[in-house]
């Protein structure tokens, strides 16, 4: 019976591939290879104005990253993504839809209203729904990460939902949803917090009048889920759920556009743009399940 | 268990073939199967789904791939992890326990004749829910596994099964409770469908039976006609029979004999039967109307000697014959099969000794 039970086990076990790493699947590889090619393919009929908005890939996310919230793109060009409550943080393969790694922060699980990830060199942060910034580093799959806690004492003026790095600048760009400070009520807030070589410092915020972001647009409000920098250009790119909004700003604060999100995202969380003009948008699991969305930035 | 029989008799018009009745249950399972997912649409993903399987099999860093317009997933269940925990197994279990039942009936059914082993007829029932139940604990965590192994080694059992099939069956129980743990029920339904049907039509038409086995004529005859024989009595001696039997054993030999030796008759006489007729049929009663008036014609003398009925493969007639000399076994044969026509199944022949020493001389 013990052997019976033991090999129940271990053919329950025996298809999972303990010791690879992975993502990096052997045997996938003409699946990952063919979702590769297709995405290329898909890449290249949108540049020659096929497809509209319609998506170049859709990766459906796993029940355990069904709280997807932000992302964030490395130098290099690797896709960083985050959970909602936990301070988890998973590489993931956007051009063939792989989970390369995952790893925590701290030894002990650290839970917060975790909204936004971004990455500043060798520095990844996540932010926090209450304005408090957690600094930690790259971890190899598996790991438990140190990291050190910033707070840049905002959580009283606005409830944070998405961080954005700015090279140009060399600072954060802390998207507000939901404004508290009276005299910033009306507007779209994205607070700035300089990163400089030892201690880091709050720059004054950017504030826009929210009539001239919504323009000719049905919305009566906007709440940024997201926001990130498209390296092409430098501008600011926003998302929002509520209104399911789509926003490009000029560091400056012009409105370069404002429309809707292209169809099917009821929960995005989350948005970044590659340096081959790829926007990738993150909704987390509501209606709908998680997932993982490609398009052609224009 | 009373509505399902109830279902069961309607749909079998009260038959009690265990082919029909397994096809019946089987209906009856596919159509409530059928309305809980109607009315209740979480049941297919949480039983059929298979996501557990795909969770075991799948690399885990793999991401489905999803359409690329539109809404993606079907809409979530809305239930909490806990409860839906909660209702996935509880469902996986009926499930593993609505598909083991008829196979617990199919095993008692062809074990009817030799008597089956309670013990085997309940691990039928409860293996593959612990299987399963297994199953849903270990996930995919190798300490889990291990750990449960662990603990498993402190029970020993050790279990001789004495049929093959026994085994094939505890294997069966292990292969439901597995599909059924990783949410693949429609695999397990297979499973026992496929098997409960495949073991019932063997056991109708005796697949696998060697037709070169020496009828039971043949089998006696030379061990029994040594023992009678006065010349070679010698080769058995009084001595082994000593050891081999006992008083109780001689009597019933005995008594055995003598009702042999009244339908055989006295010594110094031609014998009253020297031959026996076999015939398999579905519906006996036809048979026998059928076959009754060959044997008037074609021999000298008949009785019916046994009537032996079967639930679910045809029963049996044996017939006592004293056989014409005018007519050959091969002609008897031949009369039968064109008299009974469809109405048998087969007919066979076994000629007694006395016969086939005539048929020497």
């Amino acid at each position: 019976m013990p052997v019976l039970v033991l090999s129940l086990c271990l053919v329950t076990l025996g298809c999972r591939p303990g010791g690879k790493q992975a993502g990096r699947p052997d045997g996938d590889s003409s699946l990952l290879a063919g979702r590769a090619a297709r995405v290329d393919s898909a890449l290249a009929s949108s540049d020659s104005g096929q497809g509209g908005d319609k998506p170049i890939a859709r990766w459906v996310l796993p029940r355990h990253l069904a709280e997807i919230s932000g992302l964030a793109l490395t130098p290099d060009g690797r896709l960083f993504a985050h959970n909602d409550e936990m301070g988890r943080v998973v590489e993931l393969d956007y051009r063939r839809g792989v989970v390369l790694k995952h790893f925590l922060l701290g030894n002990a699980p650290v839970r917060a209203d975790f909204e936004g990830i971004t990455v500043a060199g060798q520095r990844l942060f996540l932010l926090a729904s209450d304005g408090r910034l957690f600094e930690f580093k790259e971890g190899a799959d598996g790991a438990r990460v140190p990291y050190t806690v910033h707070d840049t004492r905002l959580g009283h003026e606005c409830e944070f939902e998405g961080v954005a790095y700015d090279p140009a600048i060399e600072a954060l760009l802390l998207a507000c949803k939901n404004v508290y400070k009276k005299s910033l009520v009306g507007s779209l807030v994205i607070y700035r917090w300089a990163l400089g070589a030892g201690n880091s410092e709050k720059l004054p915020p950017l504030s826009i009048p929210l009539e001239r972001v919504i323009g000719s647009n049905r919305w009566k409000g906007l709440h940024p889920s997201d926001i990130t920098i498209d390296p092409r250009n430098g501008h600011y790119v926003l998302v929002s759920a509520q209104e399911e909004a789509l926003i490009e700003l000029t560091p400056s604060g012009e409105v370069v556009s404002a429309r809707s999100l292209p169809g099917g995202h009821a929960h995005t969380e989350g948005v970044a743009i590659t340096k081959d003009g790829i926007l990738i948008i993150s909704d987390e699991a509501g209606k709908s399940a998680a997932a993982v969305t490609l398009y052609r930035r224009r | 268990m009373v509505f399902l029989k109830r279902m069961i008799d309607v749909f079998t018009l009260g038959s009690p073939r265990p082919m029909r009745r397994l096809i019946a249950y089987y209906v009856v399972v596919a159509i409530l199967t059928t309305g809980l997912l109607y009315f209740f649409p979480v049941a297919d993903r949480l039983m059929f789904s298979g996501e557990r399987l795909d969770q075991i099999t799948q690399t885990p860093g793999i991401l489905q791939e999803g359409p690329s317009g539109g809404q993606f997933q079907p809409a979530d269940v809305g239930l909490s992890p806990r409860l839906e925990l909660a209702i996935s197994t509880g469902l996986i279990l009926i499930g593993t326990l609505v598909l083991m039942l008829p196979v617990s009936w199919v095993y008692m059914s062809i074990r009817r004749t030799k008597g089956h082993n309670q013990s085997i007829v309940q691990t039928l029932i409860i293996l593959p829910i612990v299987v399963a139940g297994i199953v849903l604990i270990v996930r995919n965590s190798l300490a889990l596994a291990f750990s449960l192994a662990g603990v498993v080694a402190a029970v020993r059992f050790r279990t001789t099964l004495s049929d093959a099939r026994d085994i094939v069956f505890v294997f069966l129980a292990i292969a439901v409770g597995f599909a059924a743990g990783v949410q693949v029920i429609t695999v397990a339904a297979l499973l026992s469908v496929i098997f409960n049907f495949v073991l019932l039509l063997s056991w109708r038409y005796d697949f696998g039976r060697n037709v070169l086995d020496p009828s039971a004529t043949a089998q006696w005859a030379e061990p029994l006609g040594e023992l009678a024989d006065k010349k070679t009595a010698g080769e058995v001696p009084d001595r082994d029979l000593v050891v081999a039997l006992t008083p109780k054993h001689v009597e019933a030999l005995e008594e055995r004999f003598d009702r042999v030796r009244a339908l055989i008759g006295p010594d110094g006489k031609k014998p009253r039967f020297n031959s026996v007729l076999e015939i398999t049929a579905d519906d006996i009663g036809a048979a026998q109307k059928a076959v009754e008036p060959v044997l008037d014609q074609e021999v000298k003398r008949w009785t019916l000697d046994e009537v032996v009925t079967n639930d679910g493969k045809p029963s049996e007639l044996y017939y006592l014959m004293r056989m014409r000399k005018s007519t050959t076994r091969d002609e008897l044969l031949t009369a039968v099969r064109s008299a009974a026509g469809n109405l048998i199944q087969s007919a066979e022949v076994s000629l007694g000794a006395a016969l086939v020493e005539d048929g020497a001389k």
